[in-house]
């Protein structure tokens, strides 16, 4: 197996100190010994190829910056064993850094005071990247993000998309084999998301860096990624191409049926009825093996069918209902 | 090694970044050295030498106190790691091939130099154009001084970087700062050299590590130290920079592995 990353039941837990709340709980706090344990990362495993890209999502708290933290090697698993490239990343930290690259949408690695450019003639000497190859890709790079008209500006006058850009440049000019995004797109305008997500999928596509990416925008998975990893509540639920997470997470296609003349109730064994509006009747195609073709010959000729509809869950849905679910459940069981 | 070069750069142009901030520099420099001056001008009003030691010869010290102590700023060294710790921003630091304390050591040179040469030099030439200001004792004094300048800012930086650490576990940046500085005004020699301290506080203050931060190297200046003890205490700094380096190190151990494991 070549695996360039290797997660073997990676956990990851936090020790918190007890607080307790009021004027006395204050007093009470400062000399506590007590202890809760947080589990933001449960028992996860996964293997990612050399080129690929995946998506890692969940909603917030769901624990993904915590995995990237220990795929990076500033934090350290509490369990589990954890390898990129071949080495145990926080135990070899400065050997990964150099082959790794990191975006953190929310902590900027560009100096603010300074020109542009100037954070990455830094970075070039940082990484002792040759000279022509890192001209080479920060003219390539720097045409396809359009950096250049803000080279000369100094970051604290870039707006934010102008920012990410730039970040995201950065990452790349040692050549790293994997690139890491924690929330790449966040707080971004419409044209600066699709800006980013084009670059980052030609950069996977042309240069074959892998690229691992969280985020909660279901767009940058559809654009970038076409394999997903989705976490929740520090578990992993899903692992697997996107397109299969529909059936994964059991939502249902909805169907429409509209006749020109009342039918009366009509009860099929393929699709399971949800409202009947007379002459428009709602169904639910639980089974996912159930085909169109087949709902419709049950329903046969002679009831005046006028128009069909089929509802595809957009992946939104799906995941939207799969969390109402998992909140339900947990208030049904204590 | 080119990187920490490098640092060195950004340190000093990010200072440049903020023009007024010179203007401002020069103008509290020359406040301080004047007060300084002011008093020892007062405390000296009818008297010619006290200790034998003339009005002339603490003008000189109350200078070489701006020239020593006026580039290094603990407050921004403090602020810097302190700042870099609690908010978690080190991480970023930690994610590239380079040693955050080396990191940190080369940036403050830039911004010294900077300070360096843009307030503290057109400060102490004013004052002393004003008030005079005796020349080193000797060419060898005179040497030994710049070689005490850099190791008053090594142990500068190491304290404040120290205390900066200290951060991360103890209280409020802001308490630290305040503490430092009543600790540097005292102990450093700043306000009052030791030669005026009553024993046994003269001969403690002479050597704890602050004490190279102004008063070894204006003493020096000055020829109140021979060669032979010149030499000796400037190996006693370099012991103290050594014990404060691996005091440092261990600190920064421990801050970055509770990053690693806790989180920050």
């Amino acid at each position: 197996m070549t695996a360039l990353i290797e997660a073997r039941g990676v956990s990851k837990r936090f020790r918190q100190h007890r607080r307790f709340p009021g004027l006395l709980g204050a007093f009470k706090t400062l000399v506590t010994t007590e202890y809760s344990e947080v589990t933001a990362v449960a028992d996860i495993g996964f293997d990612i190829a050399a080129g690929e890209a995946v998506g890692y999502l969940g909603p917030n708290g769901a624990g993904k910056s915590t995995m990237i933290k220990m795929m990076t090697g500033i934090l350290v698993p509490s369990d589990g064993t954890l390898s990129v490239l071949g080495r145990t990343p926080h135990l070899e930290r400065m050997a990964n850094a150099r082959q790794i690259g990191v975006v953190f949408g929310q902590r900027s690695q560009l100096w603010w005071d300074l020109p542009l450019i100037d954070s990455f003639t830094l970075h070039q000497r940082i990484y002792d990247i040759p000279l022509a190859r890192y001209q080479d890709n920060l003219a390539r790079f720097s045409e396809l993000l359009d950096l250049k008209p803000f080279l000369d500006r100094a970051v604290r006058q870039l707006s934010l998309g102008q920012r990410m850009r730039a970040e995201i440049v950065m990452s790349l000019l040692h050549d790293p084999k994997i690139l890491f995004l924690d929330e790449p797109t966040i707080g971004l305008d419409v044209v600066a998301k699709d800006a980013v997500r084009r670059f980052l999928a030609e950069i996977n596509r042309e240069r074959g860096v892998t690229i691992i990416l969280t985020t909660h925008d279901l767009q940058d998975i559809e654009t970038i990624c076409p394999r997903l990893i989705m976490v929740d509540q520090a578990k992993l639920i899903f692992d697997g191409e996107l397109g299969k997470l529909r059936s994964a997470l059991g939502s249902a296609r909805r169907l429409t049926l509209e006749f020109a003349t009342d039918p009366g109730p009509v009860i099929l064994s393929t699709a399971t009825l949800t409202s009947d509006d007379g002459l428009i009747k709602h169904y639910l195609l639980e089974r996912d093996d159930v085909s169109l073709v087949q709902v419709l010959s049950e329903v046969g000729n002679d009831r005046d069918l006028k128009d069909v509809a089929l509802h595809e869950p957009n992946i939104e849905e799906v995941i939207r209902s799969f969390y109402q679910r998992r909140n339900t459940a947990a208030a049904i069981t204590p | 090694m080119s990187a920490y070069t490098a640092f060195v750069r950004s340190g000093f142009l990010t200072s440049l970044a903020y023009r007024n901030e010179v203007w401002a520099n020069i103008f509290g420099k020359l406040v301080q050295v004047f007060a300084r001056v002011a008093i020892w001008l007062a405390v000296y009003a009818g008297v010619t030498a006290v200790d034998r030691i003339s009005i002339g010869d603490m003008i000189t010290y109350a200078l070489l106190g701006g020239v020593v102590m006026g580039a290094t700023r603990y407050d921004r060294i403090i602020r810097h790691v302190g700042t870099a710790l609690k908010t978690g921003d080190v991480a970023v630091w930690l994610l590239k091939p380079v040693h955050y304390p080396l990191y940190l050591l080369s940036i403050e040179a830039g911004a010294s130099a900077y300070t360096f040469l843009l307030a503290v030099v057109p400060t102490i030439v004013i004052v002393a154009l004003v008030y005079g200001m005796h020349p080193p004792a000797s060419l060898f004094h005179g040497v030994m001084f710049v070689a005490y300048c850099g190791l008053s800012f090594i142990i500068h930086f190491l304290c404040a970087a120290i205390f900066g650490v200290l951060a991360f576990w103890l209280m409020t940046i802001f308490s630290l700062e305040w503490l430092l500085q009543s600790l540097i005004s005292l102990l450093s020699g700043l306000l009052i050299p030791f030669w005026f301290f009553p024993e046994p506080f003269g001969s403690i203050a002479s050597h704890q590590p602050l004490a190279w931060l102004v008063y070894y190297p204006s003493a020096v200046w000055l020829g109140r130290l021979d060669i032979m003890q010149t030499l000796l205490y400037f190996g006693f700094g370099i012991a103290w920079a050594g014990l404060l380096t691996l005091t440092l190190t261990l600190l920064w151990r421990r801050a970055a592995s509770r990053i690693t494991v806790q989180g920050g």
